[in-house]
């Protein structure tokens, strides 16, 4: 007799049955309440406007670790760990509360700050031009693209970045 | 009109960012699921689903229906954590539907994710309506799981689709080398 060498299990589907009980369901009558999902919507937008006050503290915190990185140089491979972890906390997230300069810009900082970065002192300028960037975007509230002072953060970082590298 | 009831629905939230985290919990939470629990990472997560199934009263939680994940975390990450739950002797439901959550939306990395076995993806910045799409086809557009030699998931073939050429699959339902189980 031949291997079984693929199986394919067709389990019960109970999410559904706790969801929508037993009884036979037209797929298309179902969905979601909708009162609950405007309801679930402005809660997030609701919690979306306190992400300016939680990024200004991230970044103070990044702030802080690239005065170390100043400081002492020979500890820098930790703090560029330290830098790599919150700017990917943050690079997810500014897209979701409207902020999406504080996405590009951690972005950056996440590439440059990855294990592979070299930890030289014209990395660390790059570190701080994009934590100055960032900072700007906060305490101005530029939100969205930013339209002629976004693109003008952008092409300064780039300048920076060039100027470095 | 038949509206989904989540009242029953437990959900386990892993992200590491606490921002991001609260958010999550707290949409699914107006959304209506009855039970969410949260962990910080991919080792929380395998210790908590070890505990909802060896002591659901002291876990607080009676089973977990779905998971939802961050990918990149630390010490393990979203994709530790999905191997662990489909591959892993330990692990008490390799068929949980898991939901991937990430930064990073480029192919590759979808691929790999859907190679390890993940049910949904969904991208960061992430919405209400994107987070109720994907509750929406794991509850009600579940796939049967495929287990071979490489891969043990939900069936990466979403659709049935005509094939326009000669059919070069080598197995079919009625070989036998392939066994349907239903449970």
């Amino acid at each position: 007799m031949a291997k079984v060498s693929v199986r394919f299990y067709r389990i019960k589907n109970k999410l559904k049955e706790k969801t929508l009980g037993l009884g036979p369901v037209d797929d298309d009558d179902i969905s979601f309440d909708d009162d609950l999902m405007a309801k679930a919507t402005a809660a997030l937008e609701e919690m979306a406007e306190d992400y300016p006050d939680w990024v200004g503290a991230l970044i103070q915190q990044l702030s802080d670790v690239h005065r170390r990185c100043v400081d002492t140089p020979e500890q820098r491979f930790q703090h560029f760990e330290q830098l790599h972890a919150i700017a990917h906390d943050m690079r997810g997230q500014g897209g979701t509360f409207g902020y999406p300069l504080i996405s590009n810009f951690s972005d950056g900082l996440y590439d440059f700050t990855g294990t592979k970065a070299a930890t030289t002192d014209k990395n660390v300028e790059i570190i701080k031009a994009h934590i100055d960037a960032m900072r700007v975007v906060i305490k101005s509230r530029i939100s969205g693209d930013g339209g002629d002072i976004g693109k003008q953060l952008k092409d300064g970082l780039e300048a920076a970045i060039k100027k470095y590298t | 009109m038949s509206n989904i009831d989540l009242s029953r629905v437990s959900i386990l939230v892993v992200e590491d960012s606490q921002f991001i985290r609260s958010l999550i919990v707290n949409s699914l939470r107006v959304m209506g699921i009855g039970s969410i629990q949260s962990v910080d990472h991919g080792a929380q997560a395998i210790d908590f689903i070890k505990l909802v199934d060896e002591d659901p009263m002291k876990a607080g939680m009676m089973g977990i229906d779905v998971i939802i994940s961050d990918w990149e975390m630390s010490p393990v990450n979203g994709m530790m954590l999905l191997r662990w739950i489909r591959r892993h002797k330990d692990s008490p439901d390799r068929f949980i539907p898991f939901m991937m959550l990430t930064g990073y939306s480029e192919p590759k990395r979808v691929h790999e994710a859907r190679d390890m076995g993940v049910n949904e993806f969904m991208s960061k910045p992430f919405t209400v309506n994107a987070l109720a799409d994907k509750l929406f086809s794991v509850i009600n557009k579940p796939r049967q799981y495929v287990h071979t030699a490489s891969y043990f998931g939900p069936d990466r073939r979403r659709q049935q689709l005509p094939i326009d050429g000669p059919d070069r699959r080598v197995l079919n339902y009625d070989s036998l080398e392939v066994e349907v189980v239903n449970g």
